[in-house]
């Protein structure tokens, strides 16, 4: 196998051999904490730009199968195990984790001591990464990768350009597409919601045309304060519609009400994420994936009321509009991969769609 | 109405979504939880009542009262009327100047709310009353309507609606009776 490099911002570097595509690549490097899950996790639009770490040891266990992808192009950067499985085990399986990022053209890492990666990571906060296959020296890479300017327009990357609708009789859901997972459409789709999915940067006015009952503000990669042209869609939107936001849609929804984001050191990467809703008390393990969170002293608490936090870091998790039909959580409802603890939001959405309408025909 | 045939219309996370957001209102429409006394009428009134001020008082950190009110003196189908208190009489008058809300499991005629109020008026004079219902299933006969509903039933009069809650029945859940022909 071939030997492969990964150096980081800080200097440290990591041997192992290479898998999956070949070319060299540069990103931000994460880690996930998930045992398994590792193909919803690389097809999520998410890690757009990311170097992918898993702190498992062993992923690829049950291969790639037809049903798990959560995009059909996923655009994560590059992907680091300890091991891979190189014969899957699953009657689902179609191809292992070499050959799935082959044909993905997404570079792979093996031989990594993970675990000793993710403390750098964890006391570093995310940094920059390179993945190389030791063409340069080791100072050469280095000094290339520190000049390096990541993109930061994630979401117009991933997101839909065009409009596409995955249709069911019923309700009229509009999805606003940041880097969806197809989890969000199966969700909705299996609540008799027509959904209509529309890219990140339409306007107000398209989407009101559609007369929809409900608006969703999907997931989606990078940082919310690069998308202001979308903080004034929302300002508009939410004194029209019910709105809906997950992750990177709850960090623009509290945006659009005058609160405030901050990067976090090192995210939340996993589904044993521990959530607490303030009302009942009741804890939900979580599915998540965000960089960056909503800082809880920027709330302005006559607009917005913080309804779930994580409990060992107090993250604000989820959001309640005081006037408008408006809520939104930090979290992933949609699983994909992880527990299903939290689906009912989308029931609490279909919900929030139905007493808004008969609040309007009656008023 | 023998044989019935038995559907759920609510399980049980549901009513506990309901009763979560049913809190949320009753927050932002008062503004705050200022004056407020949830009331619940028996018997399954009282334990929704005490959900709901339970999980108002997780959000505003702050105790909010739950009180029981038995409306049987009050009620319309019966010959006397004896006009007496309904609250016990620790409990007294609670309400003078307060934001009253009522609390009850369904809300069909409207008869029973119309006793409630009579009852809750007879102890003093609230500054405002709302009415909070799990279940609003319809065939009102009195000018009553919910400020605050968990799940609108459409239902039909030879139907009926049966709540169960944990803490009488030991489950959580809303059924319908339908009667089979």
């Amino acid at each position: 196998m071939q030997k492969r490099l990964l150096i980081l911002e800080d200097g440290n570097v990591f041997k192992g051999y290479g898998f999956g595509s070949e070319k060299e690549t540069i990103g931000e490097i994460v880690f996930n904490t998930g045992m398994t899950g590792y193909q919803e996790s690389i097809t999520d639009q998410s890690y757009n730009g990311q170097i992918l770490t898993f702190t498992f040891p062993l992923i690829g266990n049950a291969g790639i199968n037809r049903d798990d992808y959560e995009s059909i192009f996923p655009t994560t950067k590059a992907v680091i195990v300890k091991e891979y499985a190189r014969v899957p085990s699953n009657w689902r399986s179609r191809m292992n984790l070499d050959e799935f990022l082959k044909e993905k053209n997404i570079p792979g890492l093996t031989g990594v001591d993970t675990r000793r990666l993710t403390k750098v990571i964890r006391e570093h906060g995310a940094m920059k990464a390179m993945l190389t296959n030791d063409t340069y020296s080791i100072e050469e890479n280095l000094e290339r990768l520190r000049k390096t300017i990541l993109r930061r327009d994630h979401v117009a990357q991933v997101s839909t350009t065009r409009p596409y609708v995955s249709p069911q009789n019923g309700r009229k859901v509009v999805v606003i597409d940041f880097g969806l997972k197809h989890s969000i459409l199966h969700e909705l789709n299996k609540r008799d919601c027509h959904v209509t999915v529309l890219p990140y940067n339409t306007k107000v006015e398209t989407i009101l045309n559609l007369n929809p009952d409900g608006v969703m503000l999907t997931n989606g990669p990078g940082d919310p304060t690069d998308l202001p042209q979308v903080l004034e869609m929302i300002k508009d939107l939410q004194r029209k519609v019910p709105v809906f936001g997950i992750c990177l849609g709850h960090q623009l929804i509290a945006l659009a009400n005058g609160a405030k984001t901050y990067k976090m050191n090192f995210g939340h990467r996993g589904f044993n994420h521990p959530v607490k809703e303030i009302a009942t008390g009741k804890i939900a393990f979580t599915s998540q994936n965000h960089g960056y969170a909503v800082a809880a002293d920027s709330i302005d608490t006559e607009q917005l009321r913080v309804t779930h936090i994580e409990i060992n870091d107090h993250t604000v998790e989820g959001l309640r509009h005081r006037h408008y039909p408006v809520f939104s959580v930090q979290y992933h409802p949609d699983a994909a991969p992880g527990p299903h603890d939290a689906a009912d939001l989308f029931d609490q959405f279909t919900e929030l769609m139905e007493s808004w309408k008969v609040g309007n025909d009656y008023a | 109405m023998k044989n019935n045939e038995e559907i759920e219309v609510i399980n049980e996370v549901a009513i506990k979504r309901a009763l979560t957001r049913i809190a949320y209102e009753i927050i932002e429409k008062n503004k705050g939880i200022q004056d407020l006394v949830l009331i619940g009428i028996r018997t399954r009134g009282v334990y929704l009542a005490q959900r709901i001020a339970e999980r108002i008082s997780q959000l505003e950190g702050e105790r909010v009262e739950a009180t029981e009110l038995d409306i049987s003196n009050y009620r319309d189908d019966q010959e006397i009327h004896l006009h007496t208190s309904g609250f016990t009489p620790t409990i007294g008058s609670v309400v003078e100047g307060k934001k009253v809300v009522i609390i009850d499991d369904v809300l069909y005629t409207g008869r029973t709310i119309r006793a409630a109020l009579d009852a809750v008026i007879d102890n003093g004079r609230p500054k405002k009353i709302y009415l909070a219902v799990l279940i609003d299933r319809g065939h009102r006969e009195l000018p009553i309507r919910a400020d605050f509903v968990g799940k609108n039933i459409p239902t039909s009069k030879e139907e009926s609606i049966q709540v169960s809650l944990e803490e009488v029945d030991g489950k959580d859940v809303v059924t319908i009776l339908k009667p089979t022909k």
